[in-house]
């Protein structure tokens, strides 16, 4: 038996008796983030992380915690937008009383859908670079570094986390979730010529151009917002790169099978509809075309 | 395995290491390792946290409720050598004033 199990015996220790020692490494870390918290960003960040909540009471706080321990040790010039798609239960509330202050809460006064929180909260960030991650934690923040580092070189536009790429780690999903994304991949390989394995993924980070011109075009409010943003990003020429990622179903998920999937076939339409009415152009490019007429 | 834990019983005292990911499809078997110990006579636990790397709303609910359950016997639940990402967690949902926290607790090494 060692001392330190000799020392929680009887309940002896106390908050006042036992003051916190931390390691240096992770003094460092706490550090890193109560300089986060307290001081406002002087210039545009690097890093903007973008989470969309709907009614996140539950999740949002320990998803924040986990997002900026992770992200200060990593870019200490970075900002966390929270965009509350609506919510009615108090989620906005709770995270501006956290008085982070390079925390932006981004409001709609109705529920719009993920794609519209993701669209608000994209437009509202000022990184170079721009993350979206849903506010479950499913795809944990420690996986930042692979989605950032082939944008950072150049080497892509997008970054998507993909649960199908070779070397993902996929844990808790059900067997019917697995057959129903499964058929639905075959139907946008076929429909649309894309061949991600994984286009539904909340995980995915772009550079700042990228995310400018796709987002001034994108309109999809739902679930189907992801797979229109890969669309319009082929369209433009974009480089987008599937990164393999771990992935953690949460028993929270707000996703319901029968009624988001015929929502999801809905969807296909209107995009190939869009598309048909020309109004995924480039917004660069319409207005040279303008400029030249 | 999303998480590992090992328990130990030492006296009156208990030490439990728990690593990974702390969420809700992990709750379930911390709990019960956890009050085994209470219901075996312990009193005071020392849950080491030091490698864990996620703990959820589920998670901090099975905390709360197993360290209310150890004081209500005159015991405590010890929350040892949180990682960043707890320590922050418990900030941000105002839990660390409900807890005691440690920097020293149990030594034992967990199995890969
Ligand atoms: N369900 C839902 N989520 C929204 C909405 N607006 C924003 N969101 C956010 O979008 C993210 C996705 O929600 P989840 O319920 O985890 O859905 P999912 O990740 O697609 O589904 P799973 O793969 O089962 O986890 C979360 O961060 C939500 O808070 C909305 O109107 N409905
Ligand atoms: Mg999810």
């Amino acid at each position: 038996m060692s001392a330190a199990v000799n020392r929680l015996d009887g309940g002896e220790v106390s908050a006042e008796t036992a003051p916190p020692v931390y390691l240096p490494s992770q003094l460092d870390q706490l550090e890193r983030y109560r300089q986060w918290a307290t001081t406002p960003l002087k210039v545009d960040p690097v890093l903007s992380v973008v989470i969309p909540a709907y009614n996140e009471t539950q999740r949002i706080l320990p998803t924040i915690g986990a997002v900026v321990s992770h992200v200060c040790s990593l870019e200490p010039s970075w900002e966390l937008i929270i965009s509350d798609d609506g919510s009615s239960d108090g989620t906005r509330r709770i995270v501006r009383e956290l008085g982070l202050v390079n925390l932006k809460v981004i409001e709609t006064p109705t529920n719009t859908g993920k794609g519209g929180a993701v669209r608000r909260g994209v437009q509202a960030a000022r990184g170079e670079f721009i993350l979206f991650a849903d506010a479950d934690q499913a795809t944990p923040i420690e996986q930042l570094e692979l989605l950032l580092g082939p944008v950072k070189t150049g080497e892509a536009d997008i970054a998507v986390g993909s649960r199908r790429a070779g070397g993902a780690d996929v844990r808790g999903r059900s067997l019917g979730r697995r057959i129903l994304s499964d058929g639905l991949r075959r139907l946008v390989k076929l429909g649309f010529g894309l061949s991600h394995g994984d286009t539904q993924c909340g995980f995915k980070l772009f550079s700042r151009d990228a995310a400018e011109r796709l987002f001034a075009v994108q309109r999809i409010d739902g679930f189907s917002f992801d797979l229109e943003l890969l669309y319009i990003a082929s369209r433009l020429g974009l480089r987008v790169v599937d990164v393999p990622v771990r992935w953690f179903d949460s028993p929270g998920s707000t996703v319901n099978g029968g009624r988001d999937t015929l929502l999801f076939l809905v969807d296909l339409g209107r995009i190939r509809l869009n598309e048909a009415l020309g109004r995924y152009r480039d917004p660069g490019h319409c207005r040279r075309n303008r400029e030249g007429t | 395995m999303h998480l590992e834990i090992q328990s130990e019983r030492n006296g009156s005292g208990g030490s439990v290491v728990v690593a990974g990911r702390f969420d809700a499809h992990e709750s379930e078997p911390v709990l019960t390792s956890l009050t085994a110990l209470l219901a075996d006579g312990v009193l005071t636990i020392g849950l080491d946290l030091s490698r864990v790397d996620f703990i959820d709303s589920t998670g901090l609910a099975v905390l709360t409720r197993v360290m209310k359950r150890a004081r209500e016997s005159g015991g405590d639940l010890v929350l040892v050598a949180p990682s960043t990402p707890v320590r922050v967690i418990l900030e941000l949902t105002a839990l660390d004033k409900a807890f005691v926290v440690s920097e020293v607790g149990p030594d034992i090494a967990v199995g890969h």
